[in-house]
């Protein structure tokens, strides 16, 4: 699903933000990235979103080398993958049954199969009756469901979560985790950069670790 | 500095990927493969998802307008005073065209007779004269004739009551086939060798002035209709960068979540055209009006100069291509506003 071959990402000719980076995500897998902040995490789910493209080396997500890429591809390509941000990036001027339709819109599904799907994923992130709130009206954890509600509500093949659980306490921290372990057993294929390690060593899954964009560490689950 | 190439990763990385070169997620059974996506969808479906966004965003882009009336308000008066002056000017010039039309119905050559030349030899000469090519009507107009008429032009009655006889000759006024000046100045030349006639008189130099001065009219409309045409480009433009810059976030978002650039574009584009639309019609609201305060004026100063003249209005076809005029300016400017900021708005 996601394979990085001696990637290299440089800002401004001389910042190294990720270098040398070598490794194979099969499909269906779930993978931790982790590290402490400025290692490289953002940087590398960034080449996967194809938000940049790698200074070196080959990014291939998908059967897709994200560098040959057309930009006008671009769109297409990004809406297979779903992305949790940490900030959960929900807008404020809509409700969440709106924020969850989003990305149907953007597929221009039908108006009534898109309901269908956005009930179903808000039913999976438990907060079916909250449909017609304002994401302001709802607290930090919930807001987080949300965004992941609208990451999968269109069944992508790639999650990508950028350290959903950077704002929430461990209790709910766990429930998150436990959303996106319900995720990969219906097959998707799951990465979350996390720094949360006494949470991501008690999952079992396996684990990437980066330091200085350098990967020091590829763990499989015990 | 010495790199290492993509063909030789350092040991470290090396040994990493080879002990995951076979990752297969354990502790459970094999995943199941990710459903294959579903194939895009047909034509049909396609199509009608394309019109439904677009009746959304037609909705939502006025829903947007209207909850914010005076800013909207504005920025269409801005655009219809844009608008007026050249719509305005473009009206006179049509009318002048009318006008135009008679000057040529009024452009005569005068043959003058030879002053021993007596009625009977006259009326034989004006029958040669119509019998020329290139002549349409004729009229001859008698030494006396011509004599009464301009006595009572000039007002002089007394004076030239006090001449023996009288020096004006008599004279045939044409009225030309083709107004063309150089088939005219041909015809009079041609006239001219004709036995009896003393002189051929065109007096085309006012006639060309006239039109010279429509011909310049015409341009300073078209100058000033392209200027007033990049003002609305803009003032669209820069509501429209002013919008865009308001929903930055949202385009960032639902750029990350993979929505093309079109799609991004739409709502803003029926913004512009909205705008556009509005500010066609004010225009069109505001010359009324003009037309409205200026008709009694008009219709005195023309009565004092026993003229039936009054002023110009837009007919249907008119107001609907002023108004198809400016709804494509206004998505026009919304486009090039967009176009521009899209490119600078990367989603971080």
């Amino acid at each position: 699903m996601i394979a990085f071959e001696h990637v290299g990402k440089r800002y401004g000719g001389r910042f190294e933000a990720l270098a040398h980076l070598n490794f194979h995500v099969a499909p269906g897998e779930m993978v931790f990235l982790t590290g402490h902040s400025g290692a490289g995490k953002s940087s590398l789910l960034r080449l996967i979103m194809r938000l940049e493209k790698p200074t070196r080396g080959r990014v291939v997500v998908a059967g897709h080398d994200i560098a040959t890429l057309h930009p006008s591809q671009v769109p297409f390509y990004r809406r297979q993958i779903g992305v949790v941000f940490q900030d959960h990036q929900l807008l404020f001027d809509r409700s969440v049954f709106k924020n969850v339709a989003l990305p149907l819109e953007i597929q221009g599904l039908e108006p009534r199969e898109s309901a269908r799907r956005v009930r179903a994923a808000l039913d999976k992130v438990g907060l079916l009756h909250r449909e017609k709130a304002l994401p302001v009206e709802l607290s930090g954890g919930e807001q987080q469901r949300v965004g992941i509600a609208r990451a999968v509500v269109n069944k992508p093949a790639l999650l990508l979560a950028d350290e959903p659980t950077g704002n929430l306490d461990p209790h709910l921290s766990a429930d998150i985790m436990g959303l996106f372990e319900d995720f990969n057993r219906i097959g998707t294929t799951v990465m979350i950069a996390s720094h949360d390690l006494a949470l991501i060593a008690r999952l079992k899954h396996r684990i990437l670790r980066l330091r200085d964009g350098r990967l020091i560490a590829d763990e499989g689950a015990v | 500095m010495k790199r290492p190439t993509p063909s030789e990763p350092s040991r470290r990385q090396g040994a990493v990927s080879r002990r995951r070169a076979s990752a297969v997620p354990d502790r459970r059974a094999p995943a199941p493969k990710p459903k294959p996506r579903a194939t895009g969808p047909g034509l049909g479906s396609r199509a009608r998802a394309w019109g439904r966004h677009h009746r959304a965003m037609l909705a939502d882009s006025l829903q947007r307008l209207v909850r914010h009336p005076l800013g909207s308000l504005l920025t269409m008066l801005a655009i219809a005073i844009a608008l007026v002056l050249p719509a305005a000017l473009w009206l006179t010039l049509d009318s002048a065209r009318l006008l135009d039309a008679e000057l040529d119905e009024s452009a005569t050559l005068t043959v003058y007779l030879e002053p021993a030349v007596d009625q009977a030899q006259a009326e034989r000469i004006e029958e040669a004269v119509g019998a020329e090519a290139g002549v349409g009507e004729t009229r001859l107009i008698s030494a006396e004739e011509g004599m009464a008429t301009f006595q009572r032009s000039l007002g002089l009655d007394d004076t030239l009551m006090g001449l023996e006889e009288n020096p004006l000759p008599a004279s045939i006024v044409i009225h030309p086939q083709s107004v063309d000046p150089g088939a005219m100045e041909a015809l009079a030349g041609q006239l001219e060798g004709l036995a009896g006639v003393d002189e051929v008189r065109l007096d085309l130099a006012w006639v060309e002035r006239l039109r010279h001065l429509a011909n310049l009219g015409r341009r300073v409309a078209l100058a000033l209709g392209v200027l007033f045409g990049f003002g609305v480009l803009l003032v669209v433009g820069n509501t429209i960068r002013l919008a865009v810059e308001s929903r930055r976030r949202e385009i960032e978002v639902v750029m990350l979540i993979g929505a093309t650039h079109a799609f991004v574009r739409r709502p803003f584009l029926y913004s512009g055209a909205w705008y556009g639309f509005g500010g066609g019609g004010l225009a069109l609201l505001l010359l009324g009006l003009g037309n409205h305060w200026l008709s009694l004026p008009v219709a005195a100063l023309a009565a004092s100069y026993g003229a039936d003249f009054s002023l110009p209005q837009l007919d249907v076809a008119g107001s609907t291509i002023l108004l198809a005029c400016s709804t494509l300016l206004g998505w026009l400017g919304a486009w090039l506003a967009v176009s521009r900021h899209l490119a600078s708005i990367r989603p971080r």
